[in-house]
């Protein structure tokens, strides 16, 4: 979730980076042509302030001219002519300058040929006054003109001069002031510039301390997962490895080192290196199984075993799959997890198993046994016993009659014995089919099979309404049997058997007493007689096998009624309990419990 | 294909004897339960030949006095069980004695004596043997089938049920499908 | 009318000696003038059966556990066989599960019969069913719905 988040969040930044990456590279394109143009413009007025130079070179030239030939005029001296062709000179090339640097401008060009004609003209003036002057008979009047004349066009030379000077001024002036609106105009956009390469730059700063943060934590993390997941490898006997099918390369993890019996990265991850640790039975399966799924890239799953570095046969199950990692190679990834224990464990189940089923036939057939093979003699003997006692009584002594009435009671109980152990039995072995069973119609049965004993007895039944429940009916009959035989077998002589059977609350005493969490999660039912009771303080006792607490001969009994009542009670998840009193009778309660039982 | 049937074995007799004596061309009146009146002489050989074709539908003419009376007793007993209005106020050892005129000690005597069981127990076994039917129609419950028999409660007539059969009605009615399953599979 | 002088036809069929003489002990001392023969096994007993001009017996005991052809085996035979539809089955074994009764009735027995353990009650037994049968069989009783387990 959080490197999704990690990811998104760079995806935005990128776009945001670029877009502030356009917007500087227009404003340093910007920038560049406005520095252009800046240069072109203090071109401009480097050329207009030079041609105004020339001009007034070529202006004051003519006027040093002038000069010097009106000196000559005054004074006839002839020093005042020897420049002379040195200012023409200069003029021309004054004027091939100004020709150079009014090549762009077409109508300053004009200008400078309309002057390079005046000057030639004054020129020719020039040498017509100097003429003039040089002659011997001076014309007086003559030369004034001419000198007049050379003056006025002078003179009109210099307006014209002085107007394409002005008017170049002028020119420059505007240039200027255009420069230096430019010049402003370039030092904001510089200025943004910088800005915005600070800005992108902190932005930047910021982005990457973040990312770098988020990085740190995120690796934090993953070595925590990673820590993490080498323990939990190290607990569960897990461990991994991986190949990159490109490079060849395989990584193993530390735990899978440990499977191996040695320490972690003990040997450079290879195949060569794990494969000696593979048990030799197993080494051609593994490897087979391993270099197919190199090239078929399925899955692989195997149980082989490790012998390691101690000699210890480790059972080991070995899950591969393919995946590609983040570069797109094709990866093998293994899971290998130790279940030696299990296997063991397993093992040992089966043996369990199969002697358990084994115990359980031996206890069918002994079952068998006692339930019929061993009641078909006894029974011949119950038959010859009464077959004596009716034709050949008579004929005994009275000592024989006494042992042939003891032999009887042997083998009636011992067939008692033999009875109620198949039934015992029968609450031990399987069959048990929990279904919906009405406890008013086990215990109308119950009454039904024992009418003969309840009417001997002449008991008196108290039965109230019971309810339905999940129950093994045949098992619930013969625990109710029991407890009413019990009690009948139990009653006073000279008292009429009284027998209650009726479901009760349960009580906050037993709720503490029993642990019983919810005392609606149990029904209880409650038997109650009026017999002989006993000592509270056998209460328990009383649900072992065997164990009879009456040995009085007048109460046979085989110690095994109750603890059938018992084991039928837990059969069903429930107790039993019993109260009572000597001479005052006996209350069983059984807790049955109302959820399902299975 | 097999057919579950409901008779009524009065009527089917009946009808047999109707049959039976209109053959042979004899003037007969049916009395109760068991008596036929029969207004001529018939000869031996007439009545050779009606004791012949009605054993074929294991009707006897019973010719000893005896044996009357037992026919008798046996006639009265399924009479009232098997009319709830007809069932006695008095006890029915009071109710045979005033309708047979014997005395009832007599009664007893004569009918064990020919028939291996008390009248008390011909009593019980008739009942359940209409209970079993009852529970074979299955149209009743076990408390409209006790009261139909005049039992005071349903435990009371499961008991006898089971001293009788040796079965619960329960697993007597589960029996009786079973077998009827079994059988129509066949 | 079958009356109380007519004689009665038994049939046994038990694979133990003891337990034939035992039945056989008491039949004679209820004094009942019954006819009644022995067989030792399942196959012994259907042969007799299946002799053509034989006396139809009014009741026939039938030991469960018998080598060869078991009690059920014979019941099934014999349930099978319309001649025999007369003929009360009675189930004589030493098991009282109530399985072996239910499955018994089921194939057709009529009585059920746990061997018992005295002499006397023996006698008892076989009086009662005796004289139960007679009844179905003299009362005009549906044989058909005539179950007995004693």
């Amino acid at each position: 979730m959080k490197f999704l988040k990690l990811f998104k969040n760079s995806q935005v930044f990128k776009l945001a980076l670029g877009v502030a990456i356009l917007v500087v590279c227009y404003f340093g394109s910007k920038f560049f042509s406005q520095m252009q143009r800046l240069t072109s413009t203090l071109e401009l007025i480097a050329k207009s302030n030079e041609t105004q130079l020339e001009l007034e070179k070529l202006l004051s030239i003519i006027n040093s001219y002038d000069y010097s030939l009106r000196n000559y005029i005054i004074t006839k001296d002839e020093s005042y002519l020897q420049n002379r062709f040195l200012n023409r000179g200069i003029i021309e090339e004054g004027i091939k300058k100004l020709k150079i640097l009014t090549v762009n401008d077409s109508v300053r060009n004009k200008d400078i040929l309309t002057l390079e004609k005046l000057i030639n003209y004054r020129f020719k003036l020039f040498r017509e006054t100097l003429i003039a002057a040089k002659s011997s008979n001076v014309d007086r009047l003559g030369l004034n003109s001419k000198l007049k004349k050379s003056n006025d066009y002078t003179e009109m030379m210099k307006l014209f001069v002085y107007k394409i000077i002005n008017s170049e001024r002028l020119k420059t002036k505007f240039q200027n002031s255009n420069h230096q609106f430019e010049l402003q105009d370039s030092l904001m956009t510089a200025f943004l510039l910088i800005i915005l390469s600070l800005l992108i730059l902190l932005l930047s700063f910021n982005k990457t301390n973040g990312d770098i943060e988020d990085l740190k934590q995120a690796n934090d993390k993953l070595m925590l997962l990673n820590e993490s997941f080498n323990a939990a490898e190290k607990t569960a006997g897990f461990g991994h490895w991986m190949v990159n099918l490109e490079t060849n390369q395989y990584t193993f993890s530390d735990n899978m080192f440990r499977l191996m019996g040695v320490e972690p990265n003990a040997f450079e991850s290879t195949l060569e290196n794990s494969i000696k640790y593979l048990h030799p039975d197993d080494l051609e399966y593994v490897t087979q199984v391993h270099k197919d799924s190199l090239v078929n890239h399925q899955s692989t799953s195997i149980v082989f075993r490790f012998l390691t570095a101690s000699n210890e046969v480790k059972y080991i199950m070995g899950v591969g799959s393919f995946t590609k990692d983040g570069n797109g190679n094709m990866i093998k990834i293994g899971v290998n997890y130790d279940i030696t224990d299990q296997y063991k464990r397993t093992l040992e189940l089966e043996e369990n198993n199969k002697e358990l089923k084994y115990i359980n036939s031996e206890l069918e057939s002994f079952n068998n046994i006692v339930s019929h093979d061993l009641q078909e003699p006894l029974r011949k003997i119950q038959m010859f016993i009464s077959r004596v006692e009716e034709k050949e009584f008579d004929g005994l002594s009275q000592q024989g009659r006494d042992y042939f009435s003891k032999i009887r009671i042997a083998a009636n109980r011992m067939q008692t014995l033999l009875i109620d152990l198949v039934n015992y039995s029968r609450t031990i072995k399987g069959d048990k089919v929990f279904v919906e069973t009405d406890l008013n119609k086990i215990i109308s049965d119950t009454i039904q099979d024992l009418t003969t004993n309840i009417e001997e007895k002449s008991a008196i039944l108290h039965i109230g309404q019971l309810p339905i429940i999940k129950a093994i009916p045949f098992q619930l009959k013969q625990l109710f049997i029991n407890l009413v035989s019990n009690s009948l077998k139990y009653s006073q002589e000279d008292n009429i058997p009284q027998i209650n059977i009726n479901s009760e609350v349960i009580t906050e005493e037993e709720v503490s007493n029993y642990e019983i969490i919810n005392k609606e999660d149990y029904y209880k039912i409650v038997v109650e007689d009026n017999g002989i009771g006993f000592k509270q303080e056998y209460a328990e006792k009383i649900f072992l096998l065997f164990k009879r607490l009456e040995t009085d001969p007048k109460y046979s009994g085989t110690g095994l009624g109750l603890a059938i009542c018992n084991r039928i009670v837990e059969n069903h998840k429930g107790f039993i309990k019993v109260k009572s009193e000597p001479n005052r009778g006996s209350k069983f309660y059984i807790f049955l419990p109302k959820g399902d039982l299975v | 294909m097999k057919l579950n049937y409901n008779f009524d074995g009065n009527i089917a007799c009946r009808t047999i004897l109707q049959d039976q004596l209109e053959k042979l061309n004899i003037n007969y009146q049916l009395l109760d339960l068991g008596q036929i009146e029969i207004s001529d002489n018939i000869s031996e050989d007439t009545f050779e030949e009606l004791q012949t074709s009605l054993k074929r539908f294991a009707i006897h003419i019973i010719d000893n006095p005896k044996g009357q009376l037992i026919q008798k007793i046996k006639d009265a007993i399924i009479e009232i069980i098997y009319d709830k209005e007809k069932f006695p106020n008095t006890t029915i050892s009071q109710y045979l004695a005033d309708k047979l005129n014997y005395r009832y000690g007599y009664m007893t005597n004569i009918f064990s004596e020919y028939t291996h069981t008390s009248i008390e127990n011909f009593i019980i076994i008739q009942k359940i043997e209409r209970a079993k039917k009852f529970i074979i129609d299955g149209e009743l419950s076990l408390t409209e089938i006790s009261y139909e028999l005049n039992y005071s409660s349903v435990a009371y007539l499961s008991t006898q049920f089971k001293k009788v059969t040796g079965l619960t009605p329960s697993m007597f009615k589960r029996v009786i499908d079973k077998r009827r399953k079994l059988s129509n599979t066949e | 009318m079958i009356t109380h002088q007519d004689p009665m036809h038994i049939l046994l069929a038990d694979d133990d000696e003891d337990d034939r003489t035992f039945f056989s002990e008491a039949i004679t001392e209820l004094k009942m003038d019954n006819k009644l023969t022995l067989f030792k096994d399942g196959k012994d007993l259907m042969d007799y059966l299946e002799l053509p001009d034989i006396k139809l017996p009014h009741i026939l005991f039938l030991d469960l556990n018998m080598p060869g052809k078991t009690g059920i085996d014979c019941l099934k035979e014999i349930r099978a066989n319309t001649r025999f539809k007369d003929v009360s089955v009675a189930i004589y074994s030493t098991s009282s599960s109530e399985k072996d009764i239910e499955d018994t009735f089921i194939e057709g027995a009529n009585i059920y019969i746990k061997k018992p353990n005295d002499f006397s009650m023996l006698k008892k037994v076989i009086k009662e069913v005796i004289n139960m049968n007679w009844q179905f069989h003299t009362s005009g009783l549906n044989i058909e719905t005539f179950f007995f387990s004693i």
